[in-house]
């Protein structure tokens, strides 16, 4: 990942640096945590398929930019383009995972609990090589450097020698405007409430007139959604996408839901936050191969140690 | 009568929730002791805690004099304790038979290796192993016989799973029987039912029984002895008559109105 | 719950799950049910030797070596398979870091017998070891099992996998403490490339004939051993743990320790197969052992029936040589008509009906290739590449466009919405609509699918384990399970 300029010492904006790197990869994270929490919490459901989910969204951006005619002349403004890629990866995979919810997860709802985990590992191979198929190996390339000659890296805050380009305030402002969305949605609506009660109880929920499988549905809609827009936000940062990217990002993803808290909301934000940094940090002073293992041995410790995460409440086990 | 199962200021508690507060039970041998007390009065703790599954806070647990806090629940099972659930917890995609078979296990001792060699000793101790769960299931007459021991235990009735967790709990050789509710969900016939197969536990079995129990009947019918709770306290125990007379236990089951009380 | 499309029950059993009912009745019917029974009549020495034999003798059949090899491949997947077996089907443990310890097996072996390391161990005792050390890896990644169940245990051994990758992938840049290696531990991504031949005792397997009665016979003690072991107090003990962990553990059985044990034993069936597979091969890719690998290997687990080990075998058999046949488009175009021949009377109940459609299938074909082709040439342009009768039957009745690329792309999205859109109807509606979406099934089949065999059995994978999952959740032998939520 040679996106990142690594400094030679250890100084302080070296530091900085490397701490906006890991929020605007923390922010991505989190989106996909999102995901991961939200049907955790309602279904208890792993779903392998999410991180597929989100590379589908990168390349439903990637194909928005093609048809709106490339990143170097797009035929409407550049926030425009923008704005539509997020929007119609967003949508696009919001009505993918409701098409997974309810032709692989709905059929197997009283199911042993081994059958959806195999389902959702089935859902993900499927999708990886689906896009295999359609679009080759070849990794894609958004061009993010050729959106209006490249002002998406020059420009932005400039702050001695530390810049932060305009492209890492548009991925941070626009996970953290998801997140204070989804934030008023579980929160303030209606439809939140009826999601944080199924997701406490969901037989009693059911019984007191909560449409649980509505709720299911916009569950996955809005994890989906959520993924989307990762997607596209990854896309644009590192240029490059491929089919595989998913599966990556999706471990990441779930890692920071466990660590923050699995199916606590602010936890997998902040939960991404932290895997971000932490990610970004031994990419910067340890090594650029082994940071997959830091972030595995950050979830094995979480899992072991506090399996209920940082923000989550230990569960009490009846026997 | 020799004492086999003591607690001794037992105290658990959940976060704040103090579930279990210096509590003091014994049990003699061949002895049968009920222990009732409103929901959440803490007696499925109890065995919980006598089996393993939590670690109590404070206070000790003998069996034979020897303590039995901290041990992993099987070795536990190992000294002599056997339970039922409450909510049924059978091997429900085993046979009727593999579901009592497989309980044998801490009392059997061939592994792996000695499974693919089939060595004599293993042989023999199989052939022991389908001895003994045909004479547990023999126990309950015909209900648990014949063409259902190879059915899948999920297909039995609802009685009928209970008495096959009574076989399984059997089979691992114990002193004493810790039954959760055995009456729960029954008619009354199989409730009378129960009742007998309880008191022919203990007299052909030779088992001890602490048994928690709702149905007063049940509790009537059976009990030596009565140890009534509640939050987790021992309000009354004795006889059954003692107890079911106690002001304390029906203050506790039908709660108090003070004004008729002053 | 209540589950408000569930089809109306013919009664289901005292006691039972509604599901399991409905599940149960699949099982008992059918060419399934009835190999099943077929099966269980035989005694198990049998059974076993139904497998065996036929296989041993294949290189009195042939010495093709593209037979002997893909029988040799098989050999070892149902070894893998039933060494995965022992975790998933029987325990209960969501393994996903399997590949790793096949990996390691057969990385294991090429250290200790080839040019890279300098150590040429004869194979009796290089296998041992391998298969000790294996299953003490087994034994350190059993642990986290001791806290983590069910889908945190899966990720755990999926990350396990993924650091296995990274080590060898990066294995250039480790040295061992003791021992300076020219490239690194494992070479990276090139590879080991000159690893020892099995050499038993000074007897040197050079072919591929010895490698396959080397794989069979390994076969052999493998599923006896498993046999066994099934039908001993392990063997109980481990399927009252898959069963409820915590009864088990109250009813005397150390949960911890078998759950170790099945990791372990699991393990040392992998480091094994690994070793016969880096000899025979005669090298090691990191590349070997990927996440398509783990796929096909759940696939072949859950597709014969998990827990059942007849079962994994005729899955891993099924599935290995069917995907074998689909790396050549002649032969995939045929494997996709038997299929659609097989899948048949599985959708559609009557024979009127069945007859109608493959009429309708056929006539509605030879329709639109008219229509098009009078509209539009070039959306009947292409061909097929083979020669043989079926081919040129297909050109005239698939619509072959001269670049299949963009359309084809649209076709395979539209496929799948129309098959999962078939799912939902019901009777008659669903007869119909069979028609057309059969046919567009085969233009997307010859048009797409064939042209990437390497990719469409994946997706076929993929698809079966929802569609298994969904339809027959225990496999083509197993029995169906309840489990109380």
């Amino acid at each position: 990942m040679d996106f990142i300029a690594v400094f030679d010492n250890l100084n302080w904006d070296s530091f900085v640096q490397l701490t906006v790197n890991g929020l605007t990869l923390g922010s991505a994270y989190a989106l996909i945590a999102l995901g991961y929490s939200l049907v955790y919490g309602i279904l208890k459901l792993l779903n392998f398929a999410h991180g597929d989910v989100f590379m589908v969204g990168a390349f439903i951006g990637w194909g928005v930019i093609g048809v709106l005619g490339g990143s170097a002349n797009p035929i409407v403004p550049v926030w425009l383009a923008i704005s539509f890629m997020i929007i119609a990866a967003a949508l696009g995979c919001a009505l993918l995972g409701v098409v997974i919810e309810r032709f692989a997860y709905r059929p197997l709802r009283n199911a042993p609990r081994i059958a959806p985990l195999i389902s959702a590992l089935g859902v993900s191979f499927f999708l990886q090589n689906s896009v295999l198929l359609l679009f080759s190996a070849d990794f894609k390339t958004y061009n993010t450097f050729d959106f209006s000659g490249g002002t998406l890296f020059l420009s932005g805050i400039n702050w001695g020698p530390l810049h932060i380009s305009l492209l890492r305030i548009i991925v941070i402002g626009s996970a953290f405007a998801m997140m204070g969305l989804l934030a008023l949605l579980v929160y303030r609506t209606r439809l939140g409430k009826a999601m944080r009660a199924t997701s406490f109880d969901r037989e009693a929920a059911a019984m007191m007139g909560i449409d649980v499988d509505r709720v299911i549905v916009w569950t996955f809609f809005i994890g989906s959604a959520l993924a989307g827009v990762a997607g596209v936000l990854v896309g644009l940062i590192f240029s490059q996408i491929n089919h595989f990217m998913g599966f990556n990002y999706g471990l990441k993803g779930f890692t920071a839901a466990v660590v923050g808290g699995i199916g606590n909301v602010p936890g997998a934000m902040l939960g991404g936050l932290l895997i971000g940094l932490a990610e970004s940090y031994s990419f910067g002073y340890i090594s650029d191969v082994w940071q997959n293992l830091i972030v595995f041995s950050i979830l094995v410790a979480f899992m072991l140690g506090r399996p209920s995460g940082i923000l989550g409440r230990a569960d009490i086990k009846k026997v | 009568m020799a004492t086999l199962l003591e607690l001794r200021g037992v105290t658990k508690a959940f976060g704040g929730l103090t579930v279990v507060d210096e509590l003091d039970i014994s049990v003699a041998e061949r002895e049968i002791v009920s222990v009732i007390g409103p929901n959440g009065a803490g007696k499925t703790t109890i065995f919980n805690l006598i089996t393993g599954v939590y670690r109590p806070d404070s206070g000790d647990i003998l069996l034979e004099d020897r303590s039995l806090v901290g041990l992993s629940p099987h070795r536990i099972t190992k000294r002599g304790v056997a339970r039922t659930f409450q909510t049924l917890r059978l091997f429900l995609n085993m046979t009727v038979k593999e579901n009592v078979m497989a309980a044998a296990y801490g009392h059997t001792r061939a592994g792996v290796a000695r499974s693919i060699l089939r060595t004599p000793g293993q042989r023999r101790e199989e052939r022991e192993i389908h001895r003994l769960a045909e004479e547990r299931l023999a126990f309950f007459g015909d209900r648990l016989m014949g063409y259902r021991w190879n059915q899948p235990a999920y297909s039995l009735s609802y009685a009928n799973r209970r008495r096959l967790e009574i076989a399984r709990a059997t089979a691992t050789r114990p002193k004493i029987l810790l039954l959760d509710e055995p009456a729960a969900g029954m008619n009354p016939v199989e409730t009378h039912e129960i009742t007998e197969l309880i008191g022919r536990l203990r007299n052909e079995g030779g088992y001890t029984i602490l048994v928690i129990e709702h149905d007063m009947h049940v509790v009537e019918g059976i009990s030596d002895r009565v140890i009534a709770l509640d939050h987790g306290e021992k309000i009354a125990e004795g006889s059954f008559e003692q107890v079911a007379t106690d002001g304390r236990v029906v203050e506790a089951y039908l709660g108090l109105r003070k004004a008729e009380t002053k | 719950m209540s589950e408000p499309n569930a089809p109306p029950l013919e009664g289901p059993g005292i006691g039972k799950d509604e599901w399991v009912a409905r599940v149960e009745a699949r099982t008992q019917s059918g060419l399934p049910g009835e190999i099943r029974r077929f099966l269980l009549a035989l005694p198990p020495w049998a059974r076993i030797a139904l497998i065996a034999v036929p296989a041993a003798c294949i290189p009195a059949l042939t010495n093709n070596g593209y037979f002997l090899q893909v029988a040799i491949d098989t050999s070892l997947f149902v070894l893998l398979a039933l060494g995965l077996n022992i975790a998933v089907g029987w325990a209960g443990l969501l393994d996903l870091g399997y590949i790793a310890f096949y990996g390691f097996g057969a990385y294991g072996y090429a250290m200790l017998a080839s040019g890279h390391t300098g150590l040429h161990w004869q194979a009796e005792v290089a296998i041992p070891v391998v298969v000790v050390a294996t299953a003490l890896l087994g034994f350190l990644l059993g642990l986290p099992s001791w806290r983590l169940v069910g889908d945190y245990l899966a990720i755990v051994t999926l990350f396990f996998f993924q650091i296995f990758l990274t080590v060898v992938n990066n294995g250039q840049r480790i040295q061992l403490p003791f021992k300076k290696l020219e490239a690194g531990l494992t070479r990276g991504p090139n590879g080991i490339s000159d690893v020892d031949p099995l050499n038993f005792f000074g007897w040197h397997l050079n072919s591929l004939r010895e490698y396959l009665w080397l794989a069979v016979g390994a076969f052999v003690v493998v599923i006896g051993a498993l046999y066994l072991v099934n039908e001993s107090r392990t063997g109980r003990a481990w399927r009252a743990l898959r069963e409820d962990p915590l009864a088990a553990e109250v009813m005397s059985m150390p949960v911890n320790w078998l759950k170790l044990v099945a990791f372990a034993a699991g393990a040392g069936i992998a480091g094994l197969t690994g070793t016969i597979f880096a000899a025979e091969q005669g090298s090691v890719f990191p590349s070997n052992f990927d996440l398509a690998l783990l796929i096909t290997l759940y696939a072949m687990v859950i597709l014969g029936g998990v827990g059942s080990i007849y079962g994994v075998v005729i899955g891993a058999v099924v599935i290995n040589v069917s995907l074998e046949v689909l790396r050549t488009p002649a032969h995939a175009s045929w494997l996709f008509f038997i299929g659609l021949v097989l899948v048949f009377p599985v959708i559609l109940k009557s024979w009127r009906l069945r007859g109608l459609v493959v009429a309708g299938v056929i006539g509605f074909g030879f329709a639109v290739h008219g229509i098009v082709g009078a509209l539009w040439s070039g959306g009947v342009d292409g061909s097929t590449t083979g020669e043989a009768w079926i081919d040129r039957l297909i050109d005239n009745w698939v619509l072959l466009p001269n670049d299949p690329t963009v359309i084809g792309r649209w076709a395979y999205v539209t496929l799948i919405a129309a098959v999962l859109g078939l799912t939902l109807l019901r009777g008659l509606w669903r007869a119909a609509a069979i028609v057309p979406v059969l046919y567009l099934a085969a233009c997307v089949w010859e048009n797409v699918l064939v042209l990437q065999p390497s990719v469409a059995r994946y997706i076929m994978l993929g698809g079966m384990l929802v569609a298994l999952m969904a339809a027959r959740p225990q496999g083509l032998l197993g029995s169906p399970r309840v489990e109380i939520v």
